[in-house]
């Protein structure tokens, strides 16, 4: 176990430069996820981490220990990759063991340690199999007991749940989260999928072309997104952004969108921002709820909407209205509306909603 | 689960493997080039080297027939560029390969075109079509002369059968049925290798084209022109380009069939060489010549071969 | 290659793909012929060789001329050396050409340069090569040799064997090797322990393909060999120019060489279409 510091990273491939500058400090025990759009740099970092690739610039740091100049193999690290990467001609026992053969292990010990972690992952009927014989979780799980069976300073995941079914894949996010309860060691976790990263993440690490976009506790990220591009990238549906004018005066703040104006809460600071200036308000849609009683709760804004377009999903019914005449998107109950065309009255909960710079993107 | 649970935390940490020798070190930070220096340094030794030696030795006097090794500047060129044997050759050669390489892409595609739907027995017909490539020239043109050779080879008493008259062809002696005869040998070792690489490559031509085609109606000889001349073009400048390349190297055959006779009609330019270099004992003649020779087979690699891989492999 | 594209279907009146037939068969009976022949000729009494009409069915064969061939003419001596030469060679070229395919594959050794010049061997026209390797090879005292012609034939099939690899390797996915990196292995480990033993199927057909090129391989034989070291397709300079002697033994030498390599050909078709076109195009 060991913390983790990052410092000035970057990594070009010739002309392209795939990380930008990165500066990342990861204490020990953390479950960092790194999280990010295709492209964006997340698995080269992890790579480097991991000494896979060389850097171009700065230094990585584990426990204290400068590890630019290391080999993969001297710095302590395991990783479980993407395709698994098990080794095809061994079977299970020997892809677990076969780290602690390069530690020239006696082979009582290794025998021991492999069967513990098979114990610990409900493997040990397969340890006698090749892994053409598995199935893809059993393999995940082997690939997993190949990094624990080392007790290594640093656990890399190079996005593992990629190639399985979806139920198969809420199935094993959550071992790996009971994995790490248990064994608390440092882990490093490389998705594009956000539910995994808030699920799973003491810390979420977004990431955009190469630099860190925001960091931080899940729900401070999904809450107070930094950017228009956290707080897209974050929620399921997406976030609803409508672009339109600041209006400030003594009464309070509030936000023009086309001719309906938003009244921000009282207390809700827009310092710095001059009035008129061009905004995005950002409105989630569950923080769209269909009215109850007579009149909104306080910091709420009630909206008189016709529904467009309704998606049941059983639970919920995802409803799109025109608010000024942009789309925006509703989480409403199941029984909320019953069909396209109707007209209800919606509260919007401006306490809850996020406000950034029209022409930068950052949050106000 | 619990009990599990206790056993893994009290696994140790393995730690790092232990640290290598100053030796391991070095050579895992220069492992790639560990990796290809064996067989660069024996295509250096035995490829490269070589090659600058004969070029130093076609500039001086190395003849087994004349004594010393003087520096004669461009005369051993001179003597291949005007010896009249040597354009001959070199006009045969290109002959030779170009008549052979036609006949047989077009006699391979015809297979491979008649092979690329199943049908009951297409393995072993496979199989048996492939043969000639595994045979050693060698022995393809000593059969080809069991078969030619009058009076033993029983060509002539078919041909004599078949036609009705009284036939008398001296296949390996006789201008042009020789040429004929070393065309056939070629033709019969090599067709396969166009066969199966076209086959290769009507294969891969997506099969909901031709359905879509059939859908339009569209005639068969349509098809082929519009839908499978494009699709294979790649793989025929392939498959012309690397037989050709080998086609221009013609020896082996003439060696066994000809002898390069009667007379030098059937010297190829390997054949020449070797004749210049190995029996007459010329050998900075043969090795200017076989520098030219050189050149002209780099031009075509450079042109063909390096744009045709690429475009392949990536 | 075993998929067969559905195709327009050209037939006959009877649904009976008539040219389809008439074409296989016609190339078929002309591949077969001069193997039958060559055949035939090995077994038949010397009598019978200017038999009118030819004998097509010898009515006593014989195995004499397969006894000359080996002991009078020394067949069995340029089996043996063939088997020598070529089994050296291709160990040899196998080995040195999956350990450069691999750097060329995996860390981009030397950029497109190194592999091109690799591959610019293969289109080397081998007298250039050969007139002043045997120069070199009288000076050094290896001409005639085992050795001499066994380097000789590494690196004429070191390009094939290169390129096979390299298109194979390149096809099989790195992170296998990455994960024994990772697992505390060195580089030279994990090629040797989790890089090479997947690519075993590839080795051995990249192998298969240079045993063949050594074995039917006559040029370099012929100019680097004599009276000791000479492999078998050169004994058949024995049987050039003497009107009809040797015809039996001639065939019965050419029956007993095609053995090998038709078989391991034959066996390594799968491979066959990336053997030719040195891994360019994938069968």
């Amino acid at each position: 176990m060991a913390e983790l510091a990052i410092k000035g990273l970057r990594k070009r491939y010739g002309a392209y430069e795939a990380v930008r500058g990165i500066d990342l400090d990861i204490r020990d025990g953390e479950f960092t996820v790194l999280v990010g759009p295709s492209g964006c740099g997340k698995s080269t970092l992890l790579r480097t981490i991991a000494g896979l690739e060389e850097i171009s610039e700065g230094s990585i740091e584990i426990g204290g220990e400068v590890v630019n100049d290391y080999r993969p193999r001297d710095r302590d690290v395991a990783m479980v990759f993407q395709d698994y990467a098990l080794y095809p001609h061994m079977n299970v026992a020997k892809n677990i063991g076969f780290g602690l053969m390069a530690r020239k292990m006696p082979k009582a010990e290794i025998e021991a340690r492999v069967a513990a972690a098979a114990r610990m992952l409900g493997i040990t009927q397969l340890l006698d199999r090749l892994p053409r014989q598995l199935s893809g979780g059993q393999r995940q799980r082997v690939a997993i007991g190949r990094a624990i069976v080392r007790n290594p300073r640093v656990f890399l995941f190079d996005e593992p749940l990629s190639n399985l079914d979806a139920q198969l894949r809420d199935e094993m996010r959550g071992e790996i989260k009971r994995l790490h309860q248990e064994i608390s060691t440092t882990m490093i976790y490389v998705t594009h999928d956000q539910i995994e990263a808030m699920t799973l993440a003491d810390r979420i690490v977004l990431m955009r072309d190469g630099l860190i976009e925001q960091q931080g506790d899940p729900l401070e990220l999904f809450e107070r997104p930094a950017t228009t591009f956290v707080a897209g990238f974050l929620g399921s549906p997406k976030m609803n952004f409508l672009s339109g004018t600041l209006a400030r005066s003594d009464g309070g703040d509030a936000v023009r969108i086309g001719d309906v104006l938003l009244p921000l809460p009282r207390g809700r600071g827009v310092d710095g921002a001059a009035d008129g200036q061009a905004v995005l308000l950002g409105l989630r849609p569950e923080h769209l709820t269909r009215s109850q009683g007579e009149a909104p709760m306080p910091g709420f804004h009630r909206h008189e909407a016709r529904i467009d377009l309704l998606q049941p999903t059983g639970s919920r019914s995802y409803a799109t209205f025109r608010l000024a005449g942009e789309a925006v998107m509703a989480e409403l109950q199941a029984h909320d509306v019953s069909r396209p065309g109707e007209h209800i009255s919606i509260d919007i909960n401006m306490t809850r909603a996020s406000l950034f710079d029209g022409a930068s993107g950052r949050a106000i | 689960m619990s009990e599990a649970v206790e056993t893994t935390m009290r696994m140790e940490s393995a730690g790092a493997p232990p640290r290598l020798s100053s030796l391991a070190r070095w050579s895992d930070r220069n492992f790639k080039w560990l990796l290809v220096a064996p067989a660069v340094l024996l295509i250096l030794a035995l490829s490269i080297y070589p090659l600058l030696f004969s070029l130093v030795v076609s500039f001086i006097n190395y003849d087994f027939q004349v004594p010393g090794h003087a520096f004669v500047g461009f005369k051993n060129f001179e003597r291949v560029i005007f010896d009249p044997v040597a354009r001959w050759s070199l006009v045969l050669t290109a002959f030779l390969s170009g008549a052979s390489v036609a006949i047989e892409f077009v006699l391979g595609l015809a297979v491979a075109l008649a092979m690329v739907r199943n049908f009951r027995g297409r393995g072993l017909v496979m199989s048996i079509l492939i043969v000639p490539l595994f045979i050693s020239p060698v022995i393809v043109g000593q059969a080809w002369t069991l078969l030619l050779q009058r009076p033993f080879g029983p060509t002539n008493y078919v041909l004599s059968q078949i036609l009705g008259t009284e036939v008398t062809i001296s296949w390996l002696t006789e201008s042009p049925w020789l040429y004929i005869s070393l065309i056939v040998a070629d033709v019969w070792q090599w067709t396969p290798f166009m066969f199966v690489i076209l086959l290769a490559g009507l294969t891969a031509i997506p099969p909901n084209l031709y359905e879509a085609a059939e859908l339009d109606g569209v005639n068969a000889w349509q098809v082929f022109w519009a839908i499978t001349v494009p699709h294979l073009a790649p793989m025929m400048l392939l498959a012309l380009t690397f037989r050709l390349l080998d086609a221009i190297r013609m020896f082996d055959t003439i060696f066994i069939m000809t002898g390069g006779g009667p007379g030098t009609s059937t010297y190829t330019a390997s054949f020449y060489l070797y004749t210049i270099g190995f029996t007459q004992f010329h050998l900075s003649q043969a090795t200017a010549g076989s520098w030219l020779f050189l050149i002209f087979t780099a031009a075509v690699v450079f042109l063909l071969v390096r744009r045709l891989l690429r475009a392949e492999v990536t | 290659m075993a998929v067969a594209a559905t195709r327009p279907r050209t037939r006959g009146r009877w649904g009976i793909p008539v040219g389809r037939i008439l074409l296989l068969g016609f190339f078929l009976v002309f591949v077969l012929i001069p193997l039958y022949w060559m055949l035939n000729t090995s077994i038949k009494p010397s009598d019978d060789y200017l038999a009118v009409p030819p004998v097509w069915f010898p009515s006593e064969p014989t195995l004499i001329h397969y006894e000359a061939a080996l002991f009078t003419y020394r067949g069995l001596d340029g089996l043996i050396n063939s088997l020598i030469i070529s089994l050296s060679a291709t160990v040899l070229s196998a080995l040195l050409g999956t350990l450069m395919a691999y750097s060329l594959a995996r860390y981009n050794t030397g950029g497109q340069h190194l592999s091109f010049w690799v591959l610019s061997q293969r289109f080397l026209p081998p007298i250039a090569i050969v007139l002043p390797v045997f120069l070199i090879y009288r000076n050094i005292g290896i001409y005639d040799t085992h050795i001499g012609l066994i380097l000789a034939y590494v690196v004429f099939t070191l390009p094939v064997s290169v390129w096979m690899m390299f298109a194979y390797f390149r096809q099989m996915p790195k992170s296998m090797e990455e994960a024994a990196l990772v697992d505390g292995w060195t580089r030279w480990q994990a090629f040797w322990r989790v890089a090479v033993p997947l690519a075993a199927p590839g080795i051995v057909a990249a192998a298969v393909f240079a045993f063949i090129a050594c074995w039917t391989e006559f040029f370099f034989a012929l100019l680097l060999t004599s009276r000791d070291a000479f492999t078998l397709p050169t004994v058949f300079r024995a049987f050039i120019g003497f009107q009809g002697a040797q015809y039996g033994e001639a065939a019965a030498l050419a029956i007993v060489s095609l053995g090998p390599s038709i078989l391991l050909g034959v066996l390594a078709q799968r491979h066959l279409v990336r053997g030719l076109t040195l891994g360019a195009v994938r069968g």
